[in-house]
């Protein structure tokens, strides 16, 4: 067995399948170091909720045979992985990281799990997540079977939610790359806070079959990786058509950098305010120099107005009527009440209640939001705003309140991205900046539906000139 | 007035905490408390939404395909 350096941990996946293919270690090597790894870090930061050492195993010595007879299936083969425990493995717990569903078992496998399968990644374990996706309105960090998601840079902070295991993980080289999923900033957030590269897709570019639903039409699957060229890899293989996800855009995902527009004919929308007064103190002037860094690039900037709708309102109503009808027996039923946390319990019952016509005058005005995106993005290519504006916050704050308010008058600026680009299913992607208080922050880059290579083209650009992705939390 | 470091900081971090307190809604105390609560956003979410006029025309968006 060839010995596994601690830098092959926090390596790329083109590094990787370079060291598999030349044979300076085999694909069990490399997934017995990380399958060990997983198991042996993840409970560190309660970002492990099942690994999967024998598994991949078996898996990674059917890769190195492939290999050994010259049948190579691409960047992903050999590469360990891991998923949020809301995507379906065959035969094995799929727990939603809800106490309930703790014993929770299906007979299929993912659609994206297949797809990964396919090309010869090796899954190694699955990763903790907010209970149900944090659906119902979460209060505290702790909402989750497997514990507060903590921090690899600071483990009295939060790693994020909902896709808490998926980010740390990656953050502290316990996989390569994970797979997570966002209905309204789950992949955003912990990638923000654990300071590290992740993909929102497009709306219907990567299958959902096999994983929980949370919203019909707002939820995707993503993934989580060390560089903006890592997500490219992966959304390649996980992207496409899939006749048993009824959201499937029937669309196709290749990676192509070498046919990216040229960086200075790119416009990129933002307001100044998002970088100050909207931005926490300690974090800004990390958002100041990441800004100058995206404008050497090439790309150009320009000051923009996000169009003036109520995007927390319209994205809550669609979510509570979509949750409430989903999980509509397991409220009734009491189980809801087997939950970690009060909040998350009382928003599930009170989304049984909302009105028919809430639901349906959010998703028309949702029609008239993406109508805006579309006039907006007429004007320019991408937008770019902070991924949250500060760093990770404590454990024991409370999160369904704001921090302070803005000063009287301040600019809106992009303050609801959030809600607003799951509500259009724009992709967005999120590259690490830059640190406040020895926690990273990161910038994330919104674009029009389908531009996913131009995002990471730009994510690309931008990581050739800052090593923010490549520092490792202290400890591991 | 001499002003210790203590006393500085005080006097910095408790108006800034407070502040802070103020825009927080007290913790529900019991799950009546806080379905009351959750009730009460639904609410304010129905209430956000009749404040947007939508031109008749606009169909939602989400489609049914025969």
């Amino acid at each position: 067995m060839a010995a596994i350096g601690a830098e092959v941990f926090f390596a790329t996946i083109p590094e990787l399948n370079a060291r598999l293919v030349s044979k300076e270690f085999s694909a069990e090597d490399l997934a017995r170091a990380f399958a060990n790894r997983l198991e042996q870090l993840g409970p560190r930061f309660n970002s492990l909720a099942l690994p999967l050492p024998q598994q991949a195993i078996r898996k990674a010595q059917e890769v190195d045979k492939e290999i050994k007879r010259g049948r190579l299936r691409g960047p992903l083969q050999g590469i360990p992985y891991g998923v949020k425990d809301l995507i379906s493995f065959a035969g094995h717990p799929t727990t939603w990281g809800a106490k309930p569903y703790a014993g929770q078992v299906f007979d299929y496998s993912a659609t994206l799990i297949e797809n990964l399968d396919a090309v010869g990644a090796v899954l190694t374990g699955k990763l903790a997540m907010v209970e149900l996706a944090g659906g119902g309105g979460y209060r505290y960090a702790s909402a989750s079977l497997t514990g507060p998601g903590l921090n690899p840079w600071d483990r009295t902070r939060w790693s994020g939610g909902s896709s808490s295991g998926s980010a740390a993980a990656v953050a502290a080289g316990l996989v390569p790359f994970a797979l997570g999923s966002e209905t309204s900033g789950s992949i955003v957030t912990p990638a923000s806070y654990c300071g590290v590269t992740a993909l929102r897709p497009t709306y219907g570019l990567v299958s959902r079959h096999g994983a929980m639903a949370l919203s019909w039409t707002l939820d995707k699957l993503g993934p989580f990786a060390r560089t903006a060229e890592d997500c490219g890899l992966v959304l390649q293989v996980i992207a496409g058509k899939d006749g048993k996800d009824p959201g499937s855009a029937g669309k196709s995902f290749y990676y192509t950098p070498q046919y990216a527009r040229p960086m200075k004919d790119l416009k990129v929308g933002f307001a100044p305010v998002d970088f100050a007064e909207r931005a926490e103190a300690p974090a800004r002037a990390a958002f100041a120099a990441a800004l100058g860094i995206l404008k050497d690039t090439g790309v150009q900037l320009v000051e923009t107005k996000l169009p003036q709708f109520p995007y927390g309102p319209v994205l809550s109503a669609i979510l509570a009527a979509e949750q409430a009808s989903i999980f509509e027996s397991f409220i009734t039923s009491g189980k809801v009440d087997e939950l970690a946390d009060p909040a998350q319990i009382a928003g599930l019952k009170a989304s049984l209640e909302l009105p028919a016509k809430d639901y349906l005058k959010a998703q028309r005005v949702r029609r008239l939001i993406q109508e805006a995106f579309s006039r907006l993005f007429g004007e320019v290519d991408a937008l770019v705003a902070p991924g949250r504006s500060g760093p990770a916050t404590k454990l024991d704050q409370r999160l369904d309140v704001g921090g302070p308010p803005a000063p009287a008058g301040t600019a809106p600026g992009f303050q609801g991205i959030i809600p607003a680009g799951n509500l259009a299913g724009l992709p967005a992607l999120v590259l690490p900046c830059g640190f406040a208080e020895n926690l990273p922050v990161a910038l994330q880059i919104v674009g029009v539906p389908f531009s996913e290579n131009t995002l990471l083209a730009i994510g690309k650009e931008f990581q050739a000139r800052t090593d923010w992705h490549k520092r490792r939390p202290p400890g591991v | 007035m001499k002003l210790t470091r203590r006393k500085l900081a005080t006097a910095v971090l408790v108006p800034a905490a407070a502040a802070l307190a103020q825009t927080q809604p007290a913790l529900p105390r019991n799950p009546d408390e806080e379905l009351k609560a959750a009730r009460d956003r639904a609410k304010s979410t129905g209430d956000a939404l009749a404040q947007q006029t939508v031109p008749m025309a606009t169909e939602p968006a989400f489609q049914f395909r025969a």
